[in-house]
């Protein structure tokens, strides 16, 4: 009869949340429409700059040398003489300013060390990207004068270069692209779990509490627990499918969006049975940590109002150990970190990402997830047995 | 059959409900009469074990509320008033049903439940709209089959006409009738006189917390010497006579 129970209670629950318009908004606001629509601006925003950047160059030169010529042989590349070139530098109008000494190719021929001065501004990215044409360009002719040099002394190349590296990168494509979404996605995941579940559960306790819905299903002859196990399945359905938005959110902006790059490496084939089982558990004990604690503050709230303003710490506590491990690699990520909360799921998701699982951090950090799991319903459910829990006044 | 015997309810240095004692026999229409806040919806909460009392027991077929809860609700119907608490994103049937069904009723009987339940409510226009969108009177007929869908034994009406037009109120009030008749115990909680001297004999009447009289309103007329019940009310109120 239990399992029976929290059947029909949880059907309607979710029949209720599909037709609550706040409930959707909550669950797929966030994933659906906001993480593309940020992705797409970034990248347009970027690839503009990096366009507008490389089509034209104005650069402003005192001095003469043949390294001029080299430098107007790239494309985009004017040269201007405005009036006050050190005013036009700082409003954007030149992109770098090159001051050749008077005895600057004399120098070179005669063997020295010639100087050159280079005036860029470091907060205008058109401006980075004019400085380093100039330094490549400057590269260029400076081993067309070593090969020069080199010859009139009868050496060789090879007599300044006596060793040839060859780097090889071990880390397979499966792994690169996952070592690429490894970096974001556990944040993704996380935020989209706790938010996800936020709005549903803030309006099937607080919100019911406050409609008076909740008083009269109390008097009906079903355990309170039953009916709690039942919403804190509701909750973990819409979380997990705001995570799972947010995971094809993502996986379509890499493919198709505007980071060309990244979309040619995009691949999952770093999932495997047991990575991927891995990710369904901690997704699944993430779920139903948060749910746990939503249903916590819903319950202790009486009204929905109330339950959105203890909710905003919900988020929080899911973007601190996102953040905090969002730059570090699966091997150094310390190992206290697979037994604390939120961090753990975190921990295994990016382990997941680079498509190696230690069974060691597999074990602590779903075995703490269980236990996290445990202690948030232990309370909700006190919470929610708790004498006039379910009564607004 | 309702027997609340020297039931006391304290909420902190709060004391809403003090020595509480009163019978309501089987097929009887009673009435709970005092002011808001004289301690009538705490008394319907405990009898619908949504509240447990500080002392004192409540038995509702026999069975108490303190140590039997499961067994007292699924003899019971409740209907609060106010706030009916409806699904308004569901439609009148789907509120019902769901009830019906936590009641343990097969999906056939729940059906016929609110076919006939509908009929005599008459909400046969309404039964598949959504209730967010429904009248006052609209959605306490839809309570009040809630309220009976699974055919409980004891029903607590707990001040169900506030808010209710005149027509709402008087259909509300035929519908009671007609439960007497099928032999249902109701108690019938209110601050309005002239509904309980209409639906019924005998009433309990408290005043902070505490029972003031208990029996026939014919033996509280003869004891305040008036057949207004509103002067009565008021004397209780203003700490008269009684």
């Amino acid at each position: 009869m239990g399992w029976q129970v929290i059947w029909i209670v949880l059907k309607k629950e979710l029949l209720d949340l599909f037709r609550d318009r706040k409930a959707w908004l909550g669950t797929f606001l966030v994933p659906l429409v906001i993480i593309p629509f940020v992705f797409f601006l970034l990248g347009n925003s970027y690839s503009n700059v990096e366009k507008e950047a490389r089509e034209y160059v104005p650069l402003a030169v005192h001095g003469s040398s043949r390294l001029i010529a080299l430098l107007q042989e790239n494309p985009g590349v004017k040269l201007l003489q405005p009036a006050d070139p050190e005013q036009a530098l700082q409003a954007g109008q030149l992109r770098a300013i090159i001051t050749i000494p008077e005895s600057f190719d004399e120098q070179i021929q005669a063997g020295k060390t010639a100087k050159l001065h280079v005036a860029f501004d470091s907060t205008n990215s058109k401006s980075v990207y004019a400085r380093d044409l100039i330094e490549q360009t400057i590269e260029r002719y400076s081993k067309e004068i070593v090969a020069k040099r080199l010859k009139q002394a009868g050496l060789s190349e090879q007599a300044i270069q006596p060793i040839t590296p060859d780097f090889q990168n071990v880390a397979s494509e499966e792994r690169q692209s996952g070592g690429m979404l490894a970096g974001f996605i556990p944040l993704m995941l996380v935020v989209s779990l706790a938010s996800g579940g936020i709005a549903s559960a803030n309006d099937l306790v607080a919100g019911e509490k406050e409609r008076g819905t909740l008083e009269s299903l109390l008097t009906a002859p079903i355990a309170a627990n039953h009916i709690l196990t039942a919403k804190l399945l509701a909750v973990m359905v819409m979380s997990i499918m705001s995570a799972g938005a947010s995971l094809i959110s993502v996986s379509l902006v890499m493919s198709v969006g505007p980071f060309g790059g990244a979309g040619d490496h995009f691949s999952l084939a770093f999932f495997s049975p047991v990575t991927l089982l891995v990710l369904i558990v901690v997704i699944l004990l993430m779920a139903a940590t948060f749910a746990g604690l939503e249903l916590m503050l819903s319950t202790i709230a009486k009204t929905f109002k109330e339950g959105q303003t203890y909710m905003s710490g919900v988020i929080f506590l899911a973007m601190v150990p996102s953040y905090m491990l969002m730059p570090q690699s699966p091997v150094d990520i310390a190992e206290h970190y697979y037994a604390l909360p939120v961090f753990n799921g975190v921990a295994l998701c990016k382990e997941v990402f680079y498509g190696k699982v230690d069974p060691v951090h597999a074990l602590v950090g779903i075995g703490s997830s269980l236990v996290y799991v445990a202690i948030t319903i232990f309370f909700a459910s006190r919470l929610f047995r708790r004498e006039g829990a379910g009564l607004k006044n | 059959m309702i027997e609340v015997k020297e039931v006391s309810k304290q909420f902190g240095t709060i004391t809403a409900v003090r020595d509480l004692t009163f019978r309501v026999e089987e097929g009887e229409v009673y009435g709970l009469l005092g002011e808001n806040g004289a301690g009538k919806t705490t008394t319907m909460r405990m009898m619908a074990t949504i509240l447990t009392p500080t002392s004192g027991d409540i038995e509702i077929s026999g069975f108490s509320v303190r140590h039997e809860p499961l067994e007292v609700r699924r003899r019971i119907g409740i209907l609060f008033g106010g706030e009916v608490g409806l699904y308004s994103r569901l439609t009148a049937r789907e509120n019902i049903a769901y009830f019906g069904s936590l009641y343990g009723l097969t999906s056939s009987r729940v059906q016929q439940r609110i076919d006939s339940l509908s009929r005599i409510l008459e909400m046969e226009s309404f039964i598949d709209r959504r209730v967010g969108a429904f009248s006052r009177g609209m959605k306490q007929k839809v309570a009040i089959a809630r309220t009976l869908v699974h055919d409980p034994d004891v029903i607590l009406l707990d001040e169900p006409t506030t808010g209710l037009d005149v027509t709402a109120a008087t259909i509300f009030r035929r519908m009671v009738a007609r439960l007497q008749e099928e032999g249902k115990t109701i108690l019938f909680s209110s601050h309005n006189m002239g509904e309980i001297n209409k639906l019924c004999k005998r009433v309990a009447l408290i005043h902070k917390g505490k029972l003031r009289f208990s029996g026939g309103l014919d033996a509280l007329r003869k004891q305040f010497g008036t057949d207004d019940l509103d002067d009565i009310f008021m004397a209780v109120v203003e700490g008269g006579k009684l």
